[in-house]
């Protein structure tokens, strides 16, 4: 049979609430991703050119960029569903999550529960497992609820939870929060802060750059190659992302005069 | 209505139906939760170019039929993960080459034993007890299959990426998926008929995705609403002497009908 390869076992005595978190609680930082110069074509375009960048255990990064950038492109070579065209990665995590836009997410013809995508991450049936990752993201409640019945904000909040189930050390989002109202992305930041804190490492492609400098531990602007990878204290978003900057200043301009209107 | 079954003919295709109402919708449900539920179709119109070129040489069709379908699956499989051309586009070429090669083969073997008719439509009477026993066994080990990689197809159908990257071995369960339709497509052939095949497929599996709350219930109930339509269908047949797949669809597409109004 064509069976998963094994995951991390815990002992039964530790499967508490916060059984969910245990594999992560060491502190040292340890080289998980390791990217060294990677290029990626796609067809005659360069989508990736030369990228290298290293992922140590307890970082959330925030991956930014202008459309067309390569940031989806970078994340599927990271998860391993690309192979890049020069350049190696090196993998050291034993489990990573994919957490990818809201809308191609089991919204198929045919009903799945929410319990069942949560235990798609346990590979087996593990209905304590699963009951933990579920009230770790709050979503206990809707356990027996069709997936697609939910609303976006909840579908992301589920999606973790498959991640937790599936003990995950690293997870990568993209663009989690497209298409979700503000108070539940508010939500779900905070979410994505406490797993960061209780150890998991965070890799998420945002368009929100306000609030992925507000939110994470480390930027990288991204087009086709590394432009900026730093503290977000010292982006400069006018100089990187010009486009964007020069959009966001209209905008508030824009409110001002409103304002004063 | 007891009578039917003083008619040996019936018990063996109440008995074969029961099978297909069983594991028909099984596969059914993962191939409609991943967007492929075509592929019964495409493989049918297959096995109906094997059933051809059995009856021009004389031999068992089915047999025939079931190595042409599982290559025809194959390629099928290897032309979406290659992606030479589209899946839409590769579903659509087997289909009609597969039947244009059924319908010239049954040609030449105009004059031989031509109960083609029978594997286009489905029929009641032309099921042999041999025919019944294959279909058991190939049903249980079909069974086996899907049950033994029950969470890895679930995920890979719902979101393939995750299930690569959770290092399921995605290419080969596919595959296996794959050639496990065109193991039952075979087998439903004498009575669902092969130019109905994926109505079956996927009819039970969207109306009892009108009421399920789960997969797994999805499977349960799909599997309720094919044997009604299957058996309703064969008792059809059997009163009204039309062909069984035509009467099974139409007792299919009537649930299916209910449920839309029911649960609009």
């Amino acid at each position: 049979m064509l069976h998963k390869r094994k995951a991390k076992t815990i002992s039964p005595s530790s499967r508490t609430t916060s059984a969910v978190f245990e594999p992560h609680l060491h502190a040292d930082k340890q080289l998980l991703i390791d990217v060294d110069t990677v290029s990626v074509r796609l067809g005659n375009e360069k989508a990736l050119e030369g990228v290298s960048f290293c992922v140590h255990t307890g970082e959330f990064i925030g991956l930014i960029g202008p459309n067309g950038a390569g940031k989806t492109t970078l994340l599927r070579v990271v998860l391993g569903l690309l192979r890049p065209t020069s350049g190696r990665v090196k993998r050291t995590y034993t489990t990573i999550g994919y957490i990818p836009q809201r809308a191609a997410q089991y919204n198929a013809t045919v009903p799945i529960s929410v319990r069942e995508v949560v235990e798609l991450g346990t590979g087996r049936r593990d209905t304590a497992r699963v009951d933990d990752a579920l009230r770790a993201v709050q979503m206990q409640n809707v356990a027996d609820k069709r997936f697609n019945e939910l609303s976006g904000g909840q579908q992301q909040r589920v999606a973790i939870a498959k991640a937790l189930a599936a003990h995950t050390e690293v997870l990568i989002l993209d663009e989690p929060t497209t298409g979700i109202d503000e108070r539940s992305q508010t939500e779900f930041y905070a979410l994505l802060r406490d797993l960061q804190q209780r150890g998991i490492t965070i890799i998420m492609v945002s368009h929100e750059v306000d609030t992925v400098l507000s939110l994470v531990t480390r930027v990288i602007c991204l087009n086709r190659s590394i432009l900026y990878d730093g503290l977000p204290q010292h982006f400069e978003a006018d100089k990187y992302l010009p486009a964007y900057y020069k959009a966001r200043h209209l905008q508030l301009h824009h409110h001002h005069e409103e304002h004063h209107a | 209505m007891l009578e039917i079954l003083q008619y040996s003919f019936m018990v063996r295709a109440l008995l074969a139906g029961l099978v297909v109402a069983v594991t028909v919708p099984l596969l059914g449900s993962f191939l409609v939760a991943r967007r492929y539920s075509l592929i019964a179709d495409s493989l049918a119109h297959v096995s109906l170019a094997g059933v051809g070129a059995g009856l021009l040489f004389g031999l068992t069709p089915v047999f025939v039929a079931v190595p042409v379908t599982i290559l025809g699956a194959i390629l099928l499989e290897w032309l979406r993960q290659n992606r030479r051309i589209s899946g839409e586009v590769s579903l659509a070429i087997l289909m009609s080459g597969g039947l244009a090669i059924a319908v010239v083969l049954a040609n030449f073997a105009r004059g031989a034993n031509t109960d083609f008719t029978s594997y286009l439509f489905g029929s009641i009477t032309t099921t042999a007890w041999s025919d019944v026993w294959t279909l058991i066994i190939v049903a249980a080990l079909v069974m086996m299959c899907v049950l033994g990689n029950f969470r890895a197809l679930l995920h890979i159908a719902f979101d393939e990426d995750s299930a690569r990257i959770a290092g399921y071995k995605v290419a080969a369960l596919n595959y296996l998926l794959a050639a496990l339709t065109a193991l039952i497509v075979v087998l439903s052939l004498r009575i669902v008929g092969g130019l109905l095949m994926s109505a079956l497929l996927v009819m039970p599996v969207i109306t009892a995705s009108r009421f399920a709350r789960s997969f797994v219930q999805t499977i349960g109930y799909a599997i309720g609403f094919a044997l009604i339509a299957v058996f309703a269908g064969l008792v059809i047949a059997f009163y009204g002497g039309v062909a069984a797949g035509g009467a099974i669809v139409l007792s299919a597409l009537v649930l299916l009908i209910g449920a839309m109004i029911l649960k609009g």
